[in-house]
């Protein structure tokens, strides 16, 4: 059923699509209209920005810090595996596979048997029917358990695919740290301390790759809520080369990519930030070491 | 451009989702490292359970990944595309829910802000966009607010905004649209700021 909207009626309910809260044969006429309105179309993206916007009214709710490193490390461990796994780089995806659709479920099927004949005599009606009724039963319990096993299978399934996909990302992990640690071209930027203990940092840059590789010692402990942030201190000022936390021992890894020409960097640092990092440092840094090739 | 944070920020930004398309799995990483938070809170606001809330915000960032290579620069940039991928995540799980749970809407858990305080801004809040748009929404008539807060958070349509609020459907769609046109001034507001 089609609904005729004019170009004022589809502007008034532009608002309520920016907000996805047309019902159907309303959401199908404007949609049509849009097709052919470049006016409507540009009057729904900016309010659709602005409905965007209301997401930065939502209270600041910060995940678990522990929960939120293991979710980040299934994610970057499986965009790893799926970077690797497919010659095909993560292109044009159905928008279903992103949602995380479930694996439909096993349903039950429905077997069909063919209605028994009602026999001659009462007798063979009798057998017939409590061989039904048996067979019935037993091919009842027999899908059961096939059900069963199925059901299991696909956990292990899961589970099996799980590991697998976290045991290819650590692989893949470890080989380009030993490659971003290997080239030809990599420099080193030795960090020391710049209080009374004794942390320290080594920063591996390979330029041709744009791999940075950091590894941290004796860090000391973050107070709840805070993580350390890496920068790459350039002319133009500090850049962020994400946040990390030491494991209790003080030890810390943290790998990016991001290029940067040679004579852009000027040093390395480590500062005490509240947790998701900071656009700028806003403490003085633990550890820091200056660069400078021409030097 | 302008020499402010917001353009080397934004930056940074645009490169984390070229290498994102590109098959760097790092760069999701960072994209996390530096939206996880808001997604979350998003999340969180609209299911209101932390567990329903993680599962959003690793649907969301996986699709992130997955569809980089189609993001186009919008004017919000990449954290309006990152929002509205979580709003709409997460509106799908709150309509799962809400399914498989046959509730009614007032059933649902109540969103943990009650929507008469402000957002809880701390020191990484920083963020001007953030407290402007805070601001924004504060000072909506409160009839407006509840009108795109229930369309928003709750994923109801506006013919049941209308059944809730016992309001005719010609008012929910003028009350959404002042609501957005405010909100979007605002916005211009900032970015003539930024500028």
């Amino acid at each position: 059923m089609s609904l005729d909207m004019t170009h004022d009626d589809v502007q008034a309910a532009l608002a309520a699509e920016a907000l996805d809260a047309l019902d159907g044969p309303e959401a199908a006429a404007v949609r049509a209209h849009l097709a052919h309105c470049d006016d409507c179309r540009r009057e729904l993206e900016s309010l659709r920005e602005a409905a965007a916007s209301l997401a930065h009214a939502a209270p600041r709710v910060p995940m678990d810090a522990e929960r939120s490193a293991r979710l980040r490390s299934r994610l970057v461990a499986r965009a790893a595996a799926d970077a690797g796994a497919g010659a095909t780089p993560p292109r044009a995806v159905s928008s279903t596979d992103a949602a995380g659709v479930d694996a439909g479920a096993a349903g039950t099927r429905v077997i069909p048997l063919a209605s028994a004949r009602r026999g001659r005599s009462w007798g063979v009606g009798w057998l017939a029917a409590a061989a039904a009724v048996l067979l019935l039963i037993a091919v009842g319990t027999y899908a059961a358990r096939l059900k069963g096993r199925y059901d299991a299978l696909g956990e292990r399934y899961a589970a099996i695919d799980t590991e697998r996909t976290e045991l290819v990302g650590a692989l893949a992990r470890r080989d380009s740290t030993v490659a971003a640690l290997s080239g030809p071209g990599v420099q080193v930027i030795e960090l020391a301390s710049t209080q009374q203990r004794a942390p320290g940092g080594r920063m591996f840059w390979d330029p041709q790759t744009a791999r940075w590789t950091f590894f941290a010692h004796g860090l000391p402990a973050l107070r709840p809520g805070r993580e350390y942030q890496l920068w790459l201190i350039t002319p133009g000022g500090p850049v962020s080369a994400g946040t990390f936390k030491s494991t209790p021992e003080g030890l810390a890894q943290v790998q990016a990519t991001y290029p940067l020409p040679r004579d852009q960097l000027r040093a390395v640092a480590v500062t005490d930030e509240p947790e998701g990092g900071l656009p700028q440092p806003s403490t003085t840094p633990i550890i820091l070491g200056s660069y400078g090739e021409s030097e | 451009m302008g020499d402010g944070g917001a353009a080397t920020r934004a930056e940074p930004d645009r490169e984390l989702v070229r290498r994102m398309a590109a098959g760097d799995e790092a760069a999701l990483g960072q994209l996390y490292d530096r939206y996880s938070t808001l997604v979350h809170s998003v999340a969180m606001r609209v299911v209101g359970d932390a567990d329903d809330a993680e599962e959003v915000v690793e649907a969301s960032f996986w699709q992130a990944w997955r569809q980089a290579g189609r993001y186009e620069e919008g004017r919000g940039g990449i954290s309006t595309w990152l929002v509205m991928i979580a709003r709409s995540r997460a509106v799908d799980r709150l309509r799962a829910l809400r399914r498989s749970r046959e509730q009614a809407w007032e059933e649902l858990p109540e969103p943990s802000d009650a929507s008469t305080d402000g957002p809880a801004l701390d020191a990484a809040e920083s963020d001007e966009l953030r407290r402007m748009v805070a601001t924004a929404v504060a000072t909506l008539p409160p009839e407006q607010r509840e009108t795109v807060e229930l369309a928003y958070f709750r994923g109801m349509s506006q013919t049941e905004i209308a059944e809730a609020t016992g309001q005719p459907l010609g008012t929910v769609k003028t009350r959404a649209r002042l609501a957005l046109q405010k909100l979007r001034g605002a916005l211009a507001v900032l970015r003539e700021d930024a500028r």
